[in-house]
Parts: C-alpha cells; structure tokens; sequence
C-alpha cells in the first residue's frame, strides 16, 4: 500500500478516535509504547491512555494542516510527521501542535504506535 | 552513552553546523537519508545538501527551544524531536520551526541522519 494512504489513514483514525473516543486508542499502542507528552515521557498502553484520557478537557477538536510521511528502515516501520490545530471548548483561539509517530507492522496487517511525542507550538 | 544526552549532542552540532558551515551537514547524511523539507522530497547526500545549502539566504541561526528523544526499536537508532526558532538576517521577527530526525548509528560510534523532516510552524 502506498505509504503516504497508509499515513493519511492512520492520522484520520488517530484524531477521529482522540476527539470521539479517546480511551479507544489504547488499541494503538503495545507495552513497548513510548510517549513523551510536551515534555512527560510516559511507557506502556496502559500509562499511555491514562495520560491521553485524563487531560483536562472532556471534548476536543483536533484540524490537521500538514501530513509527512518517511519509511524508518528494514523493518517496515513508518514515520509520520503532523502539525495542526487543537480546539478546546470555551478557547476563542486554538492551540497549534506538532507530533510524531513512529508506526511499526502487526503480525495482522495492520499498525501500531511504537514513538509518539506531541509538542505545543507556542506564539 | 545515555539517550538524551547523544540527542542533545546531536542537536548542538546539526545546528552549529547549519549556522556556520551549512555544507559541512554532508557529514551527517548517507545514500539512504530522506530529507522532507516543507513538504518537498529528497534523497541522498547530494541531493540533501544541495537543498540545504541551496536555501535562499547566506546566514541564519537557530534557537533551540524544545529537544525529545526516544529509541526508535532494536536496531539502536534514535528519534528526536526539535522546536525552535530560526532567525534570517533583516527579519524582524523570527520563524518558527519544528523538526524531527531519525539516527542511526554509523557502527564508528556516531550516528547519521537517515530520516529528517522539517516544517515551519506559521502562526
């Protein structure tokens, strides 16, 4: 499949999961799930999604402005690169971000979250 | 060596470099490096360094704001995840960037770049 469908894919399903069911993205991650959360490095899907569903908003938006894609090596991997706006209620102005993820093959055909960090882009 | 601080090291001479010996940065590339620079593909020392050092301005500087880092899988290869600010000469105010590299390591004992991509962050 062609890396860049296989990329749009996966950030259409990550942010659609975060801004309508943001316990569901346990699915994405495995024990060996790395996220670094504006600086907070958190290890494991469990610690992972328990950071994601415990931030201090109950609803959120997230609109995507850029996607780039790259083949991380022999191993199938996939890196992706994404920066876009988050919109929280109440906020008259949204916040701007960047995040990574670097996504490795499951045994069934699908991907999983090995790196994610997620960075704030300040004014 | 410990992660954060190879990524640190790792961050101080890609820019120090770029500031002031813009093509001294084929050092760090090797035939595989893919580079997305604001959206547009390139592959290979070459052609890497000669976007870089093709740029339309002689002089510029970086400032770091943010630097995450994490293992990228078993083959020891590092990611790490840059903010920071990139001053042009004449302009008033600075750009934005955010930039994300994948290291690999060279079996010297460094690493090369074998993946980088680099995005402005417009306000």
């Amino acid at each position: 499949m062609d890396p860049d469908a296989v990329a749009k894919a996966f950030v259409d399903h990550y942010y659609t999961t975060f801004d309508t069911n943001r316990a569901g993205l346990a699915n994405l991650y495995q024990e060996t799930s790395m996220l670094s959360f504006e600086g907070v490095k958190i290890q494991g899907a469990q610690s992972i999604v328990g950071k994601l569903t415990s931030l201090p908003f109950q609803q959120c938006k997230h609109h995507i402005n850029t996607v780039d894609c790259q083949p991380s090596g022999p191993a199938g991997g996939m890196l992706v690169f994404v920066s876009g706006n988050l919109q929280l209620p109440g906020e008259q102005h949204a916040l701007k971000f960047s995040q990574m993820f670097h996504l490795m093959p499951t045994q069934q055909g699908s991907f999983y979250v090995l790196n994610d960090i997620f960075r704030l882009n300040y004014a």
